[in-house]
């Protein structure tokens, strides 16, 4: 209670003197999770460039005895990413409009999709689990699907939570901080899907 | 419905005693937690460099066996970077003074600054318990394979060592989202980008390297894990280049995540202490931010003997010597500040002139290790450790030590005796010189780093010994540090002011209470405390 006091009158003293834009000091959760964004973009960048760097240094990429795996789940993939991010985005743009229903739908959408594209990544890794260890193109291979699918965990997680606390009726247009920070980290890891998908499939 | 609004209502959930610290999100004791575990892993990491000098002292000693040998020097380093030097100035002073400097009651997400805390004890306590069970790594600090792996670090050392550097990036880069946010977000009315202090403008691009750095050491760190424990194939024999590109993208920035806050300190105190405005403050910004992106672009200069093509080479080689430009200016900026000013040769000034004097030596045979021809022939020579310890020691421990003077009454209440800070001082500034100045010597006589011991008859004994001597010496003044913290207990009381600041953080109590201000400041130019003084009609 008195922290809010506090925080309430430099809050406005902030306004009256119009140096400080409000909005910088409203958005505060949100730009978290954007820096937060930024590294782990950075961490695939990484893994991004140690594909390349291997690719390059290679006579041949794949190596010669390695078959790449199967392009067929990795389409199927990319269209059940794009589909759960559209029902992301309508579930985001539902709060806004204290549309309890549509948040609702949205989320247990998007979350479904979400399990279906790891039960999917499942079955890709009983082979990965063997490429792995075979060279350095199977490593890297099973490293950028790896920790790909760990980010799709996390959200599948995350919208639970938004899920259950949709119903307990904690969210409004006006208290929807974790519904966008869902959201935005749903498109961040569609965006590195897209990514992951060209470079390991379509350029190989 | 009382009318009258007291201003500062106790804060309720504030506890005291030892649960008060554990559960803290306070950002101001979540620094001075990190400063007593940085401290105390500088002691414990300097007692190891004794060792490795007593070993060092003379031809042929055996103080420790070669295998203890790499374990103590794969700590020492590891420790003084990791686990001393960046959260001592990030997690220490950064949590302390970035919200007050900038006028604001806490970081913009305490619960996070608490975890980012807890997880870096958490992984210092890992290596440090890993070394006391002797489960060590020896691979250097820089963990170069082929050393690294499982065919050469068989042991569960390694394992701990790399599974604690995952932590702590963990750690920093959730530090640095948090000092990013409240840098933009949470500064005090007025208080707009020229009047931002330059140790937070220091530490926003320090943060900011972090964020980008940091995360491509940590996807090498697990690669690492994972050769070494799941058969994976990153780092064969044939890609050793891989783990030092990746490894130094990550390690050449925390060169500069390491120095820049210590000369955001310095930038703080220097005026201070000249009763002068720093002179072009915007030249120190912007060449401060101009380090940060360059930083990311000299990576390589750490690999020219490892075959990278000599085109990449070339521009590694350009962009290191063009760094030391803003380095230049900042330089010569903090040499016009003190030109003419009034000095007070109070200690924190004196260290400050300690930085000034042995980071430039540092600086520049920096710029000599970054021409190609010269880096080849003194390459993993003690020429690269005294240069090192030029910048580190020289540059960063120093500011760290201005820091600790400067801000020391602010935190505690108490002012340094002066006589002890004054010895300390020379004392470390003669050991200092006495123990790294040999080492360029003994370098380009051809000693390579890293070695346990080495044959009579090289030239190499005179060097040695002298540098043995000088470890002690500083060694030593450390120590009469410790005795003056100590005697903090009963020194003077500091008042809110002692030094006449510049800055927000005196604008408080000493040490501040919990909600840092009373009322939340407002701020007209770059030295609001200056402006309040100029307003209060002096008696």
């Amino acid at each position: 209670m008195a922290r809010a006091t506090l925080r309430d009158r430099s809050m406005e003293r902030a306004r009256r003197s119009g140096d400080i834009a409000p909005a910088r000091q409203k958005n505060i959760g949100l730009l978290g999770v954007g820096f937060f964004i930024v590294s782990e973009s950075m961490f695939f960048l990484g893994l991004f460039l140690a594909w390349f760097f291997m690719r390059n240094t290679s006579d041949a990429w794949p190596p010669a005895g390695v078959a790449p795996p199967p392009v067929v789940p990795a389409v199927l993939n990319t269209v059940i990413a794009l589909l759960s991010t559209i029902a992301v985005f309508f579930a985001d743009r539902a709060t806004a409009r204290d549309d309890r229903n549509g948040l609702i739908k949205g989320i247990a959408v998007a979350g479904a999709l979400g399990v279906i594209f790891m039960a999917v990544q499942a079955v890709e890794f009983t082979d990965l689990a063997i490429l792995a260890q075979g060279s350095a193109y199977g490593s890297t291979f099973t490293f950028l699907l790896l920790f790909h699918v760990l980010r799709v965990f996390v959200g599948v997680i995350l919208m639970g939570v938004v899920l259950v606390r949709t119903l307990l009726g904690h969210f409004s247009s006006k208290r929807r901080l974790l519904v966008q920070a869902t959201a935005m980290y749903w498109y961040f890891i569609t965006g590195v899907w897209l990514v992951v998908f060209a470079v390991l499939y379509l350029i190989g | 419905m009382a009318s009258i609004s007291i201003p500062i209502p106790l804060r309720e959930r504030a506890k005291s005693g030892v649960l008060g610290w554990l559960a803290t999100v306070d950002h101001k004791k979540i620094g001075i937690m990190y400063m007593a575990m940085s401290f105390s892993f500088f002691i414990a990491a300097g007692l190891m460099a004794l060792l490795i000098r007593l070993q060092l002292a003379a031809p042929n000693l055996q103080v420790v066996d070669p295998n203890t040998y790499n374990q103590l020097f794969t700590m020492h380093g590891s420790a003084m970077i990791f686990l001393f030097t960046i959260p001592m100035l990030v997690g220490g002073f950064g949590n302390y003074f970035v919200p007050l400097m900038i006028g604001a009651r806490d970081v913009a997400f305490p619960r996070l600054n608490a975890f980012s805390f807890w997880i870096t004890l958490g992984a210092g306590l890992v290596m440090l318990i890993g070394f006391v069970f002797g489960a060590r790594s020896d691979a250097a600090w820089t963990a170069y394979v082929p050393y690294s792996t499982k065919a050469f670090s068989p042991t569960i050392g390694m394992d701990i060592w790399l599974i604690g550097i995952i932590l702590l990036g963990i750690g920093s880069t959730l530090g640095a989202v948090n000092f990013l946010v409240t840098v933009y977000s949470m500064r005090a009315p007025g208080m707009t980008a020229w009047r931002i202090p330059m140790f937070v403008w220091a530490m926003a691009t320090t943060a900011g390297m972090v964020l980008l750095a940091t995360p491509v050491l940590t996807a090498a760190l697990i690669m690492l894990v994972a050769d070494r424990n799941f058969n994976t194939q990153f780092f064969t024999a044939n890609r050793v280049q891989l783990w030092q590109h990746m490894f130094w993208f990550y390690s050449h920035p925390a060169v500069y995540i390491m120095i820049l806050p210590a000369m955001g300190i310095i930038s703080e105190i220097i005026p201070v202490f000249s009763r002068k405005p720093l002179f072009g403050l915007r030249a120190v910004v912007i060449s401060t931010v101009i380090i940060g992106l360059l930083g990311f672009t000299t990576w390589v200069h750490h690999m020219f003997v490892s075959g990278v093509d000599p085109a990449i080479e070339r521009f590694f080689m350009f962009t290191t010597m063009v760094i030391a430009v803003p380095t230049g200016v900042k330089m010569f900026n903090w040499l016009a500040t003190l030109w003419g000013g009034s000095l007070n040769f109070k200690t924190p000034l004196l260290m400050c002139i300690g930085f000034l004097a042995t980071f430039v030596i540092g600086g520049i045979s920096g710029v000599m290790q970054g021409a190609i021809p010269i880096d080849q022939y003194v390459h993993n020579s003690y020429f690269v450790v005294a240069h090192f310890h030029y910048v580190l020691f020289g540059g960063s421990v120093f500011g760290i030590f201005a820091a600790l003077y400067y801000w020391g009454p602010k935190i505690t209440g108490r002012m340094f005796d002066e006589k002890l800070g004054k010895l300390h001082f020379w004392l470390m500034m003669i050991g200092f010189n006495i123990t790294f100045f040999p080492m360029h010597f003994l370098g380009l006589q051809g000693m390579p780093r890293r070695i346990a011991t080495y044959d009579p008859g090289r030239g190499w004994e005179l060097g040695n010994l002298i540098a043995t001597i000088g470890a002690f010496i500083l060694a030593f003044s450390v120590l009469i540090f410790i005795i003056n913290a100590i005697k903090l207990r009963h020194g003077e009381p500091a008042g809110d002011d002692p030094w006449e600041g510049n800055t927000l953080e005196w604008s408080t109590t000493s040490p501040p209470p919990e909600y840092n201000f009373l009322e939340i400041p407002t701020v007209e130019s770059d030295r609001p405390l200056f402006d309040a003084r100029m307003r209060t009609p002096q008696i």
